[in-house]
This record gives structure tokens, sequence and C-alpha cells, in this order.
């Protein structure tokens, strides 16, 4: 579904991803973990486009998508729910939600129930529904991050990349993001997950690569992974 | 700025006054003349928009008030050119406290129209005020005349040259001082300059003042060079031209300053000049070219961003030897052309030539760095142990968002020398109690005191300086400085030079600064980020930034530390980090609230713990005692805290 072959890119002179190459099979989650500042975040917008990649590929099934813009992106049917969240804060949270399915009302992606996705993502997060009408600024920074999920959910992508889904969320909640992401795997949505949570993350996923200073280290079936001492040791102490 | 930079200088300004030794042709002395002049008053507005990042269509009234203080002055009163000079300097830099008003309260668009009616007003008065200034007819001045001696064209060049140094020496002291700092850090984060004790109301006041001072000069030298002044001049075509001269020289430069003073006056010349424009646009398609294939060998840009410059570029050349006749196509070529600029070299010409250059300068950096880091002593200030055993008590604190009540009565006990726990569901109230502390929101109702003082109604930079620094969830760093730099505006409260200090270098200036630089250093050692120090904040990774701003945050020598979400993003391995960190501040009896998510952080070093659940107070004591209780577990830990 997605692939990734020998992606390098940066910020301006900086030098980040120095070629990696990560596969996302249709209907499995993939989970990148490795430490603060590895190049998981870097990784995420380089296949968003939100930065451009200095050199490998990018395929989307089949198709090359690297090099292409953002929103160009989007209409092939990744959906990236960024770190940080980045709602639109002066939006009701439905509003916020619809414009997730943007693509889809402007006719570059099918069409489908618009309306009757709505009321699933409501039914996904039910904080959101009671909140529907509220401006998304005014939510709090879980209820956010919530959002910020289900707005990419909306796209009724091919690719759904979560980036720190869980970070800045009450214990209960951070139980609640794993579940919605284990709920949406069981509905057949391709991920791509970054996690502080790297057990958490490995438990949900089927494959998992680790990142060290802009490289892959290491990559297999996540239980297996879960269980190698090196990754146990750097990623796994302590945590969830 | 190294010998290099001071050297370059020097021969550019030794060549600018050989100026009229070379050419007696008094056209091109003046030019280059009004050139110099306005880059003076480019130097100020850059400080505004460059590095306050307001938006100010104001300087063109600022620059009639020089040049009419200077002609007022002179025709009403006969005053002497060295009481003109700083007269028009002081009078300017009052009308630019007045014009900062409106930024205090508003920005944007909304700024620019504000601005913009000023330089109206103030040209409109000019206008009016017959009495004094002589209305549409204008004043003539002669050239000043100083102990008994007359300057001429020629020698008042040199005077203007000689000011020209003096105001970039000056401006270039005051933009690398706390002060540079200061009104950089006002772009970057207005929140977290208050935070940081940068009053945000004072910077932005002295950062106009300050620019308006320039301008004043600027105003004055300008009356004199033309020997008359009307009111038209100071019109609204002017003032977009001054803001279009940052823009398109590269703002936060001094280089961009002149390059665009030269542009603004030199381009409408040269469009009148056939031959001159076909030389022009052949010259720049050259560059273009030359820039594209540096850019493309380097992999820096791709063939398809250049292909429409380069072009363009080809295009205007070939446009400029069809042309037969220029007149009826200059001003639609200048608009052209500011365009191109505008659009595509959004850093300005400097900010492009720069980034072209730059994998060379980058080594240079990194070498400082190597060195710099030699600060043994502790640099954490050890809080002081006066006072009671409370650092801080709320009582009833309540803080209504119209019918929400975001905290509801709550009492909160801050032990001295201990890290206290604020946890609770998202939304519960943590980061508005974080807020209210910080003097962010007043409360509606409740009393807050710090050190036996009462905060409510505190400003921000206020309450910093009393002694509570803060992080923040949303990392506030102030993203286009060094990480160096966000520790060193920290450190803004350290400095008691002025002005002056900073513009003459007094021995206290350099000795604050040398002694804040060396701290700063200690400072990012301590957090880990020493070998990232000329790093810009935006580019560091997240875990990376929330790091820097607890070091920014320590800079203020403060009695209380709130930690809002310090571990939120980063892996286990860090956390441990994060922790060992946590526990040295700590051990300087620095009182921490820490605010977080992940329960075995919180467990394992708070010594007390309070829960918030819908702006109410739910639970509080001891780590274990709080994760045993019920309804903690139930609003918040769920089932996994074991």
């Amino acid at each position: 579904m997605l692939k990734i072959k020998n992606l390098e890119a940066g910020y301006g002179k900086v030098h980040v991803l120095h070629g990696i190459s990560i596969d996302v099979p249709k209907g499995k989650v993939v989970t990148l973990i490795g430490s603060n500042g590895a190049g998981k975040t870097t990784t995420m917008r380089a296949i968003s486009g939100m930065i451009a990649p200095t050199a490998g590929e990018i395929t989307l099934n089949g198709e090359r998508i690297d090099g292409m813009e953002s929103f160009t992106i989007a209409k092939r049917g990744l959906a990236h729910s960024p770190e940080g969240r980045r709602v639109f804060a002066t939006m009701t949270v439905t509003d916020n939600l619809i414009l997730g399915a943007f693509p889809r009302l402007t006719g570059s992606r099918p069409k489908g129930d618009v309306p009757a996705d709505l009321d699933r993502a409501m039914d996904l997060f039910p904080r959101l529904k009671e909140r529907r009408n509220q401006l998304a600024g005014t939510l709090s920074g879980g209820e956010q991050q919530m959002l910020a999920m289900a707005r990419a959910v909306m796209l009724n992508p091919e690719v759904v990349l979560l980036d720190e889904p869980s970070m800045g969320l009450a214990p209960i909640l951070v139980e609640e993001v794993f579940k919605i992401i284990e709920n949406l795997k069981s509905q057949g949505v391709t991920m791509l997950l970054v996690e502080q949570f790297a057990a958490a993350a490995l438990n949900v996923a089927d494959y998992g690569y680790v990142m060290e200073n802009g490289r892959i280290s290491v990559h297999g079936e996540a239980s297996s992974l879960k269980n190698d001492p090196a990754v146990k040791a750097a990623y796994l102490g302590g945590g969830h | 700025m190294n010998r290099k930079y001071v050297f370059a200088s020097v021969i550019a300004f030794v060549l600018l006054a050989l100026v009229p030794v070379f050419t007696h042709n008094p056209y091109y002395i003046h030019l280059v003349e009004t050139i110099m002049i306005y880059a003076i008053l480019l130097f100020g507005l850059d400080i505004v928009v460059g590095y306050t990042g307001q938006v100010s269509l104001g300087h063109a009234g600022l620059f009639g008030i020089g040049a009419y203080t200077a002609g007022v002055l002179f025709l009403k009163l006969g005053a002497p050119f060295w009481v003109i000079v700083p007269a028009s300097i002081a009078v300017t830099a009052v009308f630019g406290a007045l014009l900062a008003l409106p930024a205090l309260r508003v920005s944007g668009p909304y700024l620019a129209m504000v601005t913009m009616a000023f330089g109206t007003i103030i040209q409109i008065l000019i206008n009016e005020m017959t009495f004094l200034t002589e209305g549409p007819m204008g004043l003539k001045i002669p050239k000043p005349t100083v102990a008994g001696y007359k300057f001429d064209e020629q020698s008042f060049y040199w005077v203007v040259t000689a000011l020209l140094a003096l105001s970039l020496l000056v401006v270039h002291r005051v933009l690398r001082s706390q002060l540079g700092r200061a009104f950089e850090a006002l772009r970057g984060s207005p929140v977290a300059s208050d935070c940081m004790g940068v009053s945000v109301y004072k910077y932005k006041v002295y950062a106009f003042v300050i620019s308006a001072g320039f301008a004043g000069l600027a105003g004055c030298l300008y009356a004199y060079s033309e020997q008359y002044i009307s009111p038209n001049t100071y019109n609204n075509e002017l003032t977009v031209m001054f803001l279009l001269a940052v823009i398109m020289g590269g703002r936060k430069t001094r280089m961009g300053s002149m390059l665009g003073a030269t542009i603004i006056v030199l381009l409408p010349k040269l469009l009148d000049d056939l031959e001159m424009f076909r030389m022009v646009a052949s010259v720049l398609a050259v560059l273009m070219l030359i820039g594209a294939i540096i850019g493309i060998a380097r992999k820096m840009t791709t063939v398809q961003t250049m292909a429409v410059p380069v072009v363009g570029t080809a295009a205007l050349a070939m446009f400029a030897f069809w042309l037969e006749s220029i007149t009826d196509w200059r001003l639609s070529i200048f608009g052209l052309m500011i365009l191109f600029v505008v659009y595509y070299l959004q850093d300005g010409i400097v900010g492009f030539v720069r980034s072209l250059l730059s994998h060379r300068s980058r080594g240079a950096q990194m070498s400082h760095v190597a060195h710099a880091v030699d600060s043994s002593a502790d640099p954490i200030i050890r809080a002081a142990k006066n006072g009671g055993d409370d650092v801080l008590v709320a009582k009833e604190v309540l803080m209504q968002f119209g019918g929400l009540k975001a905290i509801n009565q709550v009492d909160l006990r801050i032990k001295r020398g201990t890290i206290h726990g604020l946890i609770g569901p998202n939304g519960s109230g943590k980061s508005t109690m974080m807020n209210v502390l910080t003097g962010i929101y007043v409360p509606t109702a409740g009393s807050i005191e710090f050190e036996g003082r009462s905060v409510v109604g505190r400003t921000s930079s206020d309450i910093a300086l009393s002694g509570i620094a803060r992080t923040f969830q949303n990392v506030q760093l102030f993203g286009e400085m060094t990480a160096l730099q966000n520790v060193q505006v920290g450190l803004h409260h350290t400095f008691h030079s002025n002005f002056v200090d900073v513009a003459l270098n007094t021995s206290r200036y350099a000795q604050e600064d040398k002694s804040a630089t060396a701290r700063a250093e200690g400072l990012l050692a301590f957090v880990g980020l020493a070998d990232l120090a000329e790093e810009q904040a935006r580019n560091l990774p997240y875990g990376k930034q929330r790091l820097l701003e607890i070091a920014r945050a320590l800079a203020l020598d403060p009695q209380l530390l709130l930690l809002d979400e310090p571990a939120a993003g980063l892996t286990a391995p860090d956390i441990k980090e994060l922790v060992s960190i946590i526990r040295k501040i700590r051990d300087h009896g620095i009182t921490v609230i820490l605010i977080e998510h992940h329960m075995d952080m919180v467990m394992s070093i708070c010594d007390t713990v309070s829960v918030l659940d819908f702006g109410q107070k739910i639970a509080e004591g001891q780590p274990a005692d709080v994760q045993a209780n019920e309804k903690v577990i139930e609003a918040y830990l769920g089932g996994t805290a074991t």
C-alpha cells in the first residue's frame, strides 16, 4: 500500500533522514519507534508532503507521491493526524470533521456517505459528539487530539499517519486512544503510527521499525521486536 | 561579528566617503546622500518590522516630523545644527511612542491601517499648521553652519556618511544586546516574553521609540540635504516604499536596509533611461541564471522551481531590447520587479544570497560552540530560603469563562522545596491554573499569595520577575532565535545596562553580557543541549524544545518553577533523563509544580499530588494515597494504573 524507499529529507541545511525504507501493507498497522530527534516526525512530514524529500521514493498504491503537494497527496487518500494536533481552532468540531472530508466533497475522492461517516466518527469519539458545536480551540488538549484523529479518518483514507496520538493525554484517555486504534484496525484501516508509548504501540501494531539518528536500525514483526533485548532496553523501559 | 566584517565595513565606508572625490557631479553626490539618509531610516524601520514583527506604515510621517522639527527650529528659533540634530531625534522619538500605542492593542492588517492613518494625520497637520510650517508652501533651509564654517554639498555629504556609520554602529550594538533579543522575543512569542519578565508592553514602545529616533535623524538630514521641505513628500507612497525596501533588501540585516535604500532610490532613476534599463535587465538575467545553476548543483532547489524566475528575468531582458521608449512602461516594470522579489525572495535579496552561501558559514558556527562550553560554575542559582514554609498559597480560586467554571473554588498550598504534582483529566483546569498563577488570566475570585505577596492583578512579567517561571504545554519558544539566545532572553533580568550603555558598549554592559552568555551556556549544558546552542529553536525536535524551555525558565532564577507536561512526546529513556533534571532543580531549593500524565514519573518524583476534575480539587496527598483513591481512579487513572 504505502512504500518508502531510501527516503532522505531535512530542514534547510539540517539533514535528518539518511535513507530510510518502510513498507506499510494494506490493512496492517506499522509503528515507528525511536528516541527524541531520531526523525520519526520528519518521516511523517515527508510522507504527507509537508516537507519535500531530497532523495528516495514514496509510493502509494504503486503511484509516486514524493514531491507532490500535501493537498494532492491527501486527495490520493493519505490522511495525516499531525503531532501537536493542529485543529482549526476557530471552527466548530463538526466543521473540523467535515473539512477532513473536503476532497470527498469536491469530488477528488469517491464521495461515499459523508453524513453517515460523520455520525460514525462521533460514535467513535463520544466526547466529540457532546461538544460538536463547540469551537475546536476551546477543547482541552485531549479532546483536540481526538478531533485530529477523527478528522483524519473522515477522509476515508487509504492510509492514516498518526503522529503521537496519545501525547498529553490522561492515562484513562491513553487507554481509550489505543482502543480506538485497535477499533480502526479491525475495520481494516491501514495505519502508520508514531508513539511515545513504544510498548503499547508494538502491542497494537503488526510490524515495527526502530529509528536511530535518521536511519532504521531494526525492523520486523511487532511481536518479535517486543522481545528483542536491545529494543527492550532502549525503548520499552518503564513507559506504559 | 568578527574582524572580517569590521574590516569590510570600514573599507566600505572609506569608499563611500571617497565618492565626492571621484565625482564632482552634484547630482550623483546627492543621489548617494539620499540613499544613505534612507538607510538610516530603514535601520530603524527594520527594528519594528524585522525584529518585533510589527507593521508600520507610519514611518513616512515620522520622517516628516524629523524634517519639520529641523526646519521649524532653524527658521523660527535659529537653533544651531548641533541642537537641531538631537532635538529632531528626541521630538520624533516622542511621536514614536505615540505610534506604539495602537500596536499594543492591535496587530496585522489593523495595525497597518492605524499606522497609515497616523502618517496621513501627520501629513495633514503639517499642511494645516501654517503658523509653524508654512503649509503647502514648504520651508527653505540652507546647509548648516557650525562654528562659523558653512557646509557645502560635499562636506555635508561627509557629515551624512559619518552619521550613517554611527547609526550602523549603534543599531548593531542595540540589536545584538539584550534589547535586540527582547525585540525579537516579542515576535517569537509574546506570551513567553511576558513570562520571561520581558514586558511586551514596555519593549514594543521601546522598539517604536528607538525606531522613530532613527527616522527623526534621517528626516533632519533630509531637510538639510534637500534644502527644501514640503508636506507632500511624506505621503503614503513613501511609506510603502520604505516597507518595500526592508522586505526587498532583507529584514533583520543592516546590509539589507542599505541595499533596500539603494533600490528604492536608484530603481526609479534607472527606469528613466532605456540604455541603463537594458543593462540592468541583462545583468539581472545573468545573475539569476548563475544563482539557479548554483542552487540546483547544490541540490537546494529543483529545476522546476527555478524555471520560472530564470525564464522571467530572461524575458524581461528581451523585452528591454524590444522596447523603443520606456516612459510609458516605467511604472509597470517597477511593479513587476517588486512583485518578483516579494514572491521569489521572501527573505529579501540578502536572505537569498545568505542561503546560497550558507554551507560555509555553518562550519564556522559549529567551531564556535566547541570551545564555548567550559563554564564550570553552577549555572543555576540556589533559591533563597527566606520566607515561610509555603511558597505559594492559593485560596478559593475561581476562574470563570462565561458560564464555564474552569477552576472552581480550588485551594492550593505549595510547600517550599518540594515537587508538587498537579494531575487530572484533560480539560480539568490544570493549564488554566498555571495561567492564573502566572498572571495570564486574572482569577474571577479568590486569593493567590506568592512569598507572602498577592499575585492577583499583577502583570505576567512582574510576576515572572518576582520568581515564578514556567514552561508551556504548547511549546512557546522564540523560533527564529538560537537555543542560546532563547536562554539569554530568560536572563534579561540580569541586565541593568540601558540604551546608552549598550550604544557606547560600556564596561558595565560588556561585563553583564559576558556573564549572561556564560550562564546561558551553562544552563544549556545542564539540560544537555550544549552542542545545539547555535541551532534555531524551531529546528529542534519536540523533546529538545521542551528541555530548552526548562533551561530558559531556569534562567529567570525562579523560586517556583511550573512545568506543564514536560514529558509529553518523550520516550521512556528521555523521561529518565528529564526526571533526573527535575530532581537536580529541586536540589537547588527551587520548588516545582509539575503537570504530567506519565503516572510512573509523577508517582516517583512528587512529594505531594493534587488532583483536579472539572475544575475542582477531588484529591490531594502523598502519591501512593492519591493513586489508591477511588475517585481518582475513576476520573483519571482508569484500569492501567498499577
